[in-house]
């Protein structure tokens, strides 16, 4: 029965339990109903207000929907309503490549300092007058390690 | 899309039933005219985009919660002691018979026919008062499904619970309407 409705004319007549529990619901709704129309003034005009309400907010809401979206300047100040246009999407995207540019010249930097410390290193051992065998030599590492060569 | 005439006829239709549905379960004629006021708007800034044949069932939905939210924030004030055995399915008394009050029911055309004014609305007022001393589920179903003429499913969609249990709680809300009435003298 759950798609039939009770007021439907057939399932009054048919004989089964459903169709006269349905006819006596039927009957003390429509004494609902008569009972109701008879609400008090007060009660009536209350319901209309609210009505009248309704139907004017759903009225406004309408007109708010319809009205084209404000998508320029007012009075100096950039008003963004509505989807963001391509340039303002790049805009949004220009400080984080700011970022990453930042980021690569500092470490471009950084390893250029480290190479230019090695090469002045490798100068310093090879223009020195011992010559960088000796630091491979055993005896020499050793002398190195032994206490008269602080002194 | 419903149309501002759609909507305002919708609303005139249903207003007072949807008014005695709500007064039936708070029981207070103040509380139940702002549940309907908030439903209409809230039917009115949230659905107003719906096509109008939608319009009844999301009414009847939101009036039920909004129903609901005054009960609940009732019971956060303290203010309203509810007794949820009402919300519990009772079996009702085995020996009623249905049928045997429907032989009954034949003759009902010609008994109101025969009354007078005053003694009909005797009968609407003690009929009223009848479904208002009915459970909860049971009354709500009773009247979204006889006196909305919801279907099953609808009636089962607003109520949040399933198809069988309307079927249910109707079956026993008209047999205790039934009962009632004519211990009362009142064929339904």
């Amino acid at each position: 029965m759950s798609g039939i409705r009770p007021s439907e004319a057939g399932i009054i007549r048919s004989p089964n339990p459903d169709a006269l529990a349905a006819r006596i619901g039927l009957r003390i709704a429509r004494g609902l109903s008569e009972r109701s129309d008879a609400l008090p003034h007060d009660v009536t005009e209350r319901l209309r207000v609210a009505r009248m309400r309704a139907v004017d907010r759903a009225r406004e809401l309408r007109k708010l929907s319809a009205a084209p979206a404000p998508q320029q300047q007012r009075g100096g100040t950039f008003v963004i309503s509505g989807p963001p246009s391509w340039w303002l999407r790049l805009a949004s995207l220009a400080p984080l490549a700011l970022l990453v540019v930042g980021l690569l010249f500092i470490q471009s930097s950084y390893v250029d300092q480290q190479v230019r410390a090695a090469a002045e290193i490798d100068a310093a051992i090879l223009t020195d007058e011992l010559p960088p065998q000796a630091y491979s030599d055993p005896g020499f590492a050793e002398y190195l390690r032994s206490p008269h060569s602080v002194e | 899309m419903a149309t501002d005439h759609e909507l305002s006829e919708f609303l005139k239709s249903t207003e007072r039933r949807a008014f005695k549905r709500t007064a039936f379960a708070v029981r207070d004629d103040e509380a139940a005219l702002d549940i309907v006021q908030d439903s209409m708007i809230r039917l009115a800034e949230k659905y107003a985009d719906r096509p109008a044949a939608e319009l009844p069932l999301l009414f009847q939905r939101i009036l039920s919660n909004a129903t609901m939210d005054w009960f609940r924030r009732q019971r956060v004030r303290n203010a309203v002691v509810q007794n949820f055995s009402q919300f519990e399915t009772e079996a009702e008394g085995g020996e009623f018979d249905l049928l045997e009050t429907l032989q009954l029911a034949e003759d009902s055309v010609s008994t109101e026919s025969a009354a007078d004014s005053v003694g009909r609305a005797q009968i609407l007022i003690q009929i009223e008062q009848e479904v208002s001393q009915l459970p909860q589920r049971q009354r709500e179903a009773f009247l979204l499904r006889y006196w909305e003429e919801l279907d099953v499913a609808e009636t089962a969609a607003v109520m949040g619970c399933s198809e069988g249990s309307v079927k249910t709680h109707c079956s026993r809300a008209v047999h205790a309407l039934a009962k009632a009435l004519k211990a009362k003298g009142i064929t339904p």
